[in-house]
């Protein structure tokens, strides 16, 4: 079977500038991914080139096996995608925006998207335009649910929603998964949202995919190692050190490590998810102020 | 696809309609008064078999309706405004984004943008139907008299509202599709139509068709009656006596005293080339619109 999402060496450029570059994963069918990463890391990017609303301009992408631009026909029906802003017709009821959903996709269902919106307490004779962000944010997934699609892409789905709306709305999508078989890849900046949900991670920065994998051996395989100020030879050459910091007697490091520390002059911690990420953001951090300078 | 057009079109039809409702309003009650008085001042007779009295049946109109008709020259404006207008629901859909959210549904964006652009132009093209049918009969009595090449009416007559209203569209529509911005695009997009047609109307739309030149002693040519002259010159003995610029309509008299042994020069587009410049007109409007409405779609399906 192929995989959900598959993207190898795709890069998008405007202009001069790459908004996503070297880009080469794979995500698994039935898994919930996070996408993490800065703010134009190119995470938007990527998944607007995942829907076909934008075209490579290096390398390529294809969703469940499929060109999601030049087999659009057959792909868009398959791929739900729900966009950062939440676009959706202001002056149409709720009601409205249901007809719409019924429209243009062949496979929707009626009864889920309307058992949904009455679930949710959504006024089905409201304009949109009068709706609070969070109910729009749920109007926009119902639509997104509502066709029934395999895959179904997250462009930070909460950014702009308060803690209460954005709890509720994580919640929708988990039972939204626990029902039916779906492959979901939301992106956020915000990882304690994702640990909730998802499985997997993908971690892109300047553009680049960094990190790609499930969170379990994600967390099982980084450790936070502290010991001798002098010395970190014998660890360095064996892991992939993430994040490397000094004091005056100690170093600290941050390693993806490739089996075991044995090295006695070492300390090994656990890390949680967050820290991780946030090692690979900082590296991220750090690499782009050196490009600036140099 | 056909009912969310529809839908996302809905106010700009409404605005369209109450234009031409406004329109219908203020015309049939006075296009009534002009051709009752046409028809039973006995002018129309008396155009029909030339008669001697003509001349004061057909000051005593001019004298009752010229203000309305120079009024009528305003006209010239509404397949601009409805163009300009039918163009909005394609830019703003650009400019909300929501253009993201049809084209992830199921359906590709190239039917997406046939919906909306077929709509579009079809909506254009009934509008544009509606005008002229309403101009051209209200117009008629009028165009007896002074004919329908003149500047002020040629554009409120016959089919050439079908390429003014289009092009408005296209412009609007083309301006839009790189601009993403509604109410800028319209704007503009409505004064681009206003500076097209003065230029079509004063440096074109002579040299659509080629010209009558006429040299007649005596009595003008009978093709010069409501005749659009572009120049019109009288030599006596070699030396010009008379050189008037461009004017047009009305019955042409030019017996004037002490004029009798002058040979005149003209040249001019005759009545019988009304359809001719129609159509010729007609097309060049509708075949930039279509340039134009190509060049939209193109750079609206190259968007991301």
């Amino acid at each position: 079977m192929t995989a959900a999402l598959e993207a190898s060496g795709l890069g998008r450029r405007y202009g001069s500038q790459w908004a996503l570059r070297d880009c080469t994963l794979e995500i698994p069918r039935g898994s919930v991914t996070a996408l993490v990463g800065p703010n134009g890391a190119g995470k938007t990017t990527l998944l607007r080139l995942a829907v076909g609303l934008t075209r490579p301009s290096a390398g390529s992408v294809r969703v469940l096996g499929l060109d999601p631009h030049d087999d659009a026909a057959e792909a868009l029906p398959r791929v739900g995608f729900l966009a950062q802003e939440h676009p959706l017709y202001g002056g149409f009821t709720v009601d409205e925006m249901l007809r719409v959903g019924r429209q243009l996709n062949p496979g929707w269902d009626d009864a889920a998207a309307r058992a949904r919106i009455a679930e949710l307490d959504l006024p089905l004779k409201k304009k949109v335009r009068s709706l609070s962000g969070g109910q729009r944010a749920q109007v926009a997934l119902t639509l997104a649910l509502a066709k029934r699609p395999e895959l179904l892409l997250l462009d930070e789905p909460v950014a702009s929603l308060d803690p209460l709306a954005r709890r509720e709305f994580m919640q929708s999508v988990l039972e939204a998964v626990a029902e039916r078989e779906m492959t979901v890849v939301l992106s956020s900046h915000i990882v304690a949202d994702l640990e909730r949900v998802c499985d997997h991670l993908v971690i892109l920065a300047t553009g680049r995919t960094q990190l790609v994998g499930s969170i379990e051996d994600i967390v099982a395989s980084h450790r936070l190692l502290t010991g001798p100020r002098d010395g970190s030879e014998d660890v360095t050459r064996v892991h992939d050190v993430v994040r490397e910091t000094h004091a005056e007697r100690q170093t600290t490091l941050l390693v993806r490590a490739n089996g075991h520390v044995y090295d006695a002059r070492w300390t090994v911690h656990e890390l949680d998810l967050e820290e991780i990420v946030l090692a690979y953001l900082g590296q991220d951090a750090a690499r782009r102020r050196e490009a600036v300078a140099s | 696809m056909i009912w969310l057009s529809w839908r996302l079109q809905r106010t700009e039809t409404l605005v369209a309609l109450v234009i031409l409702a406004l329109l219908t309003a203020w015309l049939v009650p006075t296009g009534l008064d002009m051709w009752n008085a046409y028809q039973h001042s006995g002018l129309g007779a008396c155009i029909v078999h030339q008669a001697p009295r003509c001349d004061m049946d057909i000051g005593l109109f001019r004298a009752r309706f010229g203000g309305i008709s120079s009024l009528a020259s305003w006209f010239n404006l509404i397949p601009g405004l409805i163009g300009v207008l039918l163009a909005a629901p394609l830019v703003s859909d650009l400019e909300n984004g929501t253009y993201r959210l049809a084209w992830t549904q199921s359906i590709t964006r190239r039917r997406w943008l046939l919906g909306k652009l077929g709509l579009a132009v079809v909506s254009a093209l009934l509008a544009a139907g509606g005008l002229i049918a309403l101009f051209s009969w209200w117009r008629t009595p009028e165009a007896q008299l002074d004919g329908r090449l003149d500047n002020g009416v040629f554009g409120t007559t016959g089919i050439v509202m079908l390429g003014y209203t289009l092009f408005a569209l296209g412009f609007a529509l083309a301006l839009g599709a790189v601009w993403r911005r509604t109410a800028a695009s319209l704007l503009v997009g409505f004064v681009a139509y206003v500076a097209a047609r003065l230029m079509v109307e004063f440096k074109v739309r002579d040299h659509l068709v080629a010209a009558v030149h006429a040299t007649w002693k005596g009595r003008p040519p009978a093709s010069m009656d409501n005749a659009n002259v572009l120049s019109f010159v009288a030599t006596v003995h070699g030396h010009t006596v008379l050189n008037t610029g461009p004017f047009s309509g009305g019955n042409v008299k030019f017996q004037a005293p002490g004029l009798g042994h002058a040979i005149f020069h003209a040249v001019y587009q005759p009545e019988s080339h009304f359809w001719p410049l129609q159509l010729t007109e007609t097309a060049l409007f509708a075949g930039v619109a279509l340039l134009l409405i190509a060049f939209a779609a193109w750079r609206v399906l190259r968007t991301d």
